[in-house]
């Protein structure tokens, strides 16, 4: 399986199960422990200060000592209420269940306390769980006549999060849907009588900011009865009188109850002291909630995709402490992010990414690692005996020595091709090149690495042949044509093959172009057309001219002609015999009097110019020059040029001779006829081999091998040789040789 | 004198034996090695015409074993269509006394002929002076006349001609030309011998218009050829 869609399948699975789990923590709120925990912490680092303001009056262990056992005989209610308002309080919420009947006169003189005044008084109503009749909640009113004769009622709900802590309150409540919404007993006291009540949004909970334990001021219920309180301490207070007593049964666990409990009254206290302060902490609403738990952890999904490991691992770190400092901040703004789950998120896929991953890695390296042995490389795969490490170790050793081994192997194709026998190159799906080989780069003098295929092309193959090889190129697997010839402006013949290079799936990687240098075979093979030319005409010619000859009467004119041809004949067969050796053998040099071997080449044709009258005037000033040589064959050659000058003379004509120095280094040797001369377009083409066998008249007719011979052995000396009309229209072959 | 032609080819050996008789000696002719090696055992002749590639045995094994086996054997001309000049050079190494490059003109056969005959008859008398062709030599004033101008040379020069002339049509390896005129075996530089026989030659413009050439036989020596200019 490709490892790059193994590892998205891996992040999108981690990615949708992280986001499930994560939804599921919230909603069955999996991290309430931590959360809880976190914010107990921060809210106690800032407890707000107590509120003076606020006083309990409570019916604490001492009253019950000196008032008797609870439940007390309302009319002692009565008098503690009279006895407050006379030291003019603010307000008064009476935190005492009043919801059955009493004794009828104390529940009239109670009523009368209650309207008494100055300060109003509240009273609580409660609700029983679960309600008659299928209800939520029976709502459980006190005695109508107290519920008159108070300021207003509201409910003393206590609520307890998961574990069992109080934390938070609404500051109204509805027991039935559509039915009437109570507010807090505490609003009444914080606010009066609000015509506007009940507000939108006043039943969502709110988190309340507890003050320290024990941070408001309190009276026991007895000591005002006894009138043992200053007025002062009374006056302008907002008043909450509750129990506060251990056997009351009104006693809660709160965050800043420090492992004790808290009493009713005292929640209620810092519930109006966070009314008066405005500074409820509300829970951040449920859509940012999840919006906020969620986010950091695609963002490191995101991560994942995008940086290495090592950034990666910063970002979790990051996100943590950022989540964290979230959440601090918004507590500051009195909003509570639980950041329990989005910090379990960030913990979850860091690993689970980390693992996945790996395993993933572990899988394709092991599945490439055996491909790769299965792929017939040219040596086996080392296989690692480190049996000390883990899987993924053990794989990661496998993977650096396949590394190892393929880059020995790359070195070795290289080096292969560096010293392949023939010149190659390699191209790219683009018809770039990207690989050439030593013999390539000598043979063209140029490293055409990054060249295009055109442009390479160019330098390699001469113009005339530039269609026939990109014919080749184009359609050369079509046509299965396997491959082309061609000759190189350096005047070689290559033969190139091309071949395609395809991945194990199929994909074209580019061309290898194989060149052969096959210019010695080409040679070759110009050479035998050439012998079949030989054969078949310049040596047959003169014998059936013999044979032509024959069947005439054979007089002397006759004989001197036969005799003519069959000289011709084995002049033609020695001189290719000639031409074919030297080709074959080194050059042997030894000194030669140059002056005195033209001499001798002259004297022994000496017979064939008198026959025609013709003379030799031999000019000497080479100053007895000597050249290194091989003087059978320069001989010759020499003759070549002479039997040559003499058979296009006319009769009784002279032929110059001439011996010269040519330079300093160099001795020069014409010989020039006063014949016809050679035709202009004949020169170029006058030494190479069977230029005379074409359709060529006069001049150049029947001169067979001799001057291409010449060419031959002038060149082998290390000389020129050339040719030329001289002044007077004759034709004048010189050739140079270097001074030994 | 009695002349042996060694060839299978009749034509050459009917070509070979005209010339022959034509100089009035008597010719006999042997188409096998064997054959001849065995008339050579037997019989004395005056020169032997050898080709290369005869039948039975071939002719350098033939020189060899010549060398080897008969203490007074007959001077040997070698045929051959070799023209190469190592093939000349073993042929003459191997104690061939001249060689015949086929196809050679009649009158330089019957001429290469006569020199090696004239040669084994003790030929070469060193009168006071001797004409060859248009060439007077002097050998008391070590002058050479041509055309009647004296041609002055130095005493090599003068004794390096007379040496060609004595032995005219015959090859003369450099070694002997060296032994003869210098009279020493060490090895004289090569180009001492070339400009010698340069000088000669120019000097005495020995060329087919005089009726005489120097021939180098490459890799062996020297041959002063007389030109006879028939017709």
């Amino acid at each position: 399986m490709n490892l790059r869609r193994r590892l998205a399948a891996e992040w999108l699975a981690i990615g949708l199960f992280a986001t499930c789990l994560l939804v599921a923590s919230l909603f069955w709120r999996g991290t309430a422990a931590f959360d809880h925990l976190l914010y107990d912490q921060l809210s106690a680092a800032q407890r707000p200060p107590a509120d003076n303001d606020i006083l309990i009056v409570a019916i604490d262990d001492t009253s019950l000592t000196a008032l008797g056992k609870w439940p007390w005989d309302r009319e002692i209610h009565a008098r503690l209420l009279s006895k407050l308002q006379q030291k003019k309080p603010r307000a008064i919420a009476f935190d005492i269940l009043l919801s059955e009947p009493g004794a009828p006169d104390s529940d009239q003189r109670l009523a009368a306390a209650l309207s008494a005044g100055p300060a109003p008084v509240y009273i609580p109503l409660h609700f029983n769980t679960p309600g008659s009749n299928g209800r939520d909640y029976d709502t459980i009113l006190p005695v109508p006549a107290f519920t008159q004769a108070a300021a207003g009622v509201g409910h003393v709900n206590i609520q307890f999060d998961d574990d069992g802590i109080v934390r938070r309150t609404t500051l109204c409540f509805t027991p039935d849907k559509g039915g009437k919404t109570w507010p807090h007993l505490i609003t009444g006291l914080f606010q009066g009588k609000d015509p506007s009540f009940p507000k939108a949004g006043c039943a969502e909970p709110l988190l309340i900011p507890y003050t320290a334990r024990g941070s408001f001021s309190e009276i026991s219920y007895a000591d005002i009865l006894n009138s043992e309180v200053p007025d002062e301490l009374v006056r302008g207070k907002n008043i909450i009188i509750g129990a506060t007593a251990a056997g009351m049964g009104d006693n809660f666990p709160t965050p800043n109850g420090e492992g004790g409990m808290l009493a009713g009254v005292e929640v209620m206290a810092n519930v109006l002291a966070a009314s008066r302060r405005n500074d409820f902490i509300r829970p951040l609403p449920d859509p940012w909630t999840y919006a906020l738990t969620l986010a950091p952890m695609w963002l490191l999904m995101f991560g994942f995709l995008r940086f290495r490991p090592r950034v990666v691992l910063m970002i979790s770190l990051l996100s943590l402490a950022g989540i964290l400092l979230l959440s601090i901040a918004l507590l500051f703004g009195r909003l509570w992010f639980p950041p329990g789950t989005a910090l379990l998120g960030i913990l979850l896929v860091y690993p689970l990414w980390g693992w996945r991953r790996l395993q993933a890695m572990s899988v394709f390296m092991d599945s490439e690692l055996r491909g790769l042995e299965q792929s017939g490389e040219v040596r086996p795969l080392p296989i690692p005996t480190n049996q000390t490490t883990d899987l993924v170790g053990r794989q990661s050793e496998a993977l650096a020595s396949a590394i190892d081994h393929m880059r020995d192997l790359r070195r070795f194709v290289s080096d292969t091709l560096a010293d392949l026998p023939d010149p190659m190159f390699v191209t790219d799906p683009e018809d770039r090149v990207t690989l050439t080989n030593k013999l390539l780069n000598e043979s063209l003098d140029k490293d055409i690495s990054g060249w295009r295929l055109t442009d390479a092309l160019d330098l390699m193959v001469i113009p005339d042949q530039r269609p026939m090889v990109d014919l080749y190129i184009a359609q050369s697997h079509a046509k299965g044509q396997e491959y082309v010839r061609f000759a190189s402006p350096a005047e070689k013949t290559f033969v190139m093959r091309r071949s395609e290079v395809r991945s194990d799936s199929g994909i074209l990687h580019g061309h290898i172009h194989y060149l052969t240098d096959i210019t010695a075979l080409a040679k070759a093979e110009r050479d035998r057309e050439e012998v079949l030319q030989l054969l078949s005409h310049d040596m047959r010619a003169p014998q059936s001219s013999i044979i032509a000859l024959l069947d005439g009467p054979v007089d002397a004119d006759a004989r001197k002609r036969i005799e003519r041809n069959a000289r011709r004949t084995i002049q033609l067969a020695q001189d290719f015999v000639d031409i074919a050796r030297m080709g074959e053998t080194e050059f042997a040099g030894e000194d030669v009097l140059l002056a005195d071997l033209v001499r001798e080449a002259s004297d022994s044709l000496w017979p064939l110019a008198r026959e025609r009258g013709i003379s030799f005037a031999i000019r000497d000033t080479s100053d007895s020059a000597f050249v290194l040589a091989e003087p059978e064959s320069l001989h010759r050659a020499i003759c070549n040029l002479v039997d040559n000058a003499i058979k296009f003379s006319p009769a009784d004509a002279a032929i110059g001779i001439d011996i010269g120095r040519h330079d300093e280094t160099h001795i020069i040797v014409t010989i020039s006829d006063s014949g016809d001369g050679i035709d202009a377009d004949l020169l170029p083409n006058l030494f190479t081999r069977f230029a005379s066998t074409g359709n060529h008249s006069g001049r150049v007719k029947g001169v067979g091998l001799g001057l291409a011979f010449v060419h031959a052995v002038i060149t082998r000396h290390n000389g020129t040789v050339w040719a030329s009309n001289g002044d007077n229209g004759g034709a004048r072959f010189s050739f140079t040789l270097p001074i030994a | 004198m009695r002349v042996v032609i060694a060839d299978d080819e009749a034509d050459v050996v009917a070509f070979l034996k005209s010339i022959v008789e034509e100089l009035g000696h008597i010719a006999v002719s042997f188409a096998d090695g064997n054959k001849l090696s065995q008339a050579l055992m037997r019989e004395t002749f005056d020169l032997v015409i050898l080709d290369w590639n005869i039948p039975g045995k071939d002719g350098i094994d033939l020189l060899k074993w010549m060398q080897a086996s008969l203490p007074e054997h007959p001077p040997v001309i070698m045929m051959t269509n070799r023209s190469a000049k190592k093939d000349i050079s073993d042929a003459l190494n191997a104690g061939a006394d001249d060689y015949i490059t086929k196809p050679e003109d009649r009158s330089v056969v019957a001429a290469r002929i006569n020199a090696m005959l004239r040669r084994n008859a003790g030929a070469g008398a060193f009168d006071a002076e001797a004409v060859y062709g248009k060439y007077h030599l002097n050998r008391l004033d070590q002058t050479v006349t041509l055309h009647g101008e004296t041609i002055t040379m130095t005493a090599k020069e003068f004794e390096l001609a007379d040496l060609f002339f004595r032995n005219a049509d015959r090859t003369l390896s450099r070694n002997y030309i060296m032994e003869t005129i210098w009279r020493t075996n060490a090895v004289l530089a090569t180009r001492t011998l070339d400009m010698h026989i340069s000088r000669v030659r120019a000097k005495l413009d020995l060329q087919p218009e005089n009726g005489f050439r120097i021939f180098t036989v490459f890799g062996y020596g020297y041959r002063l050829e007389t030109i006879t200019t028939s017709n």
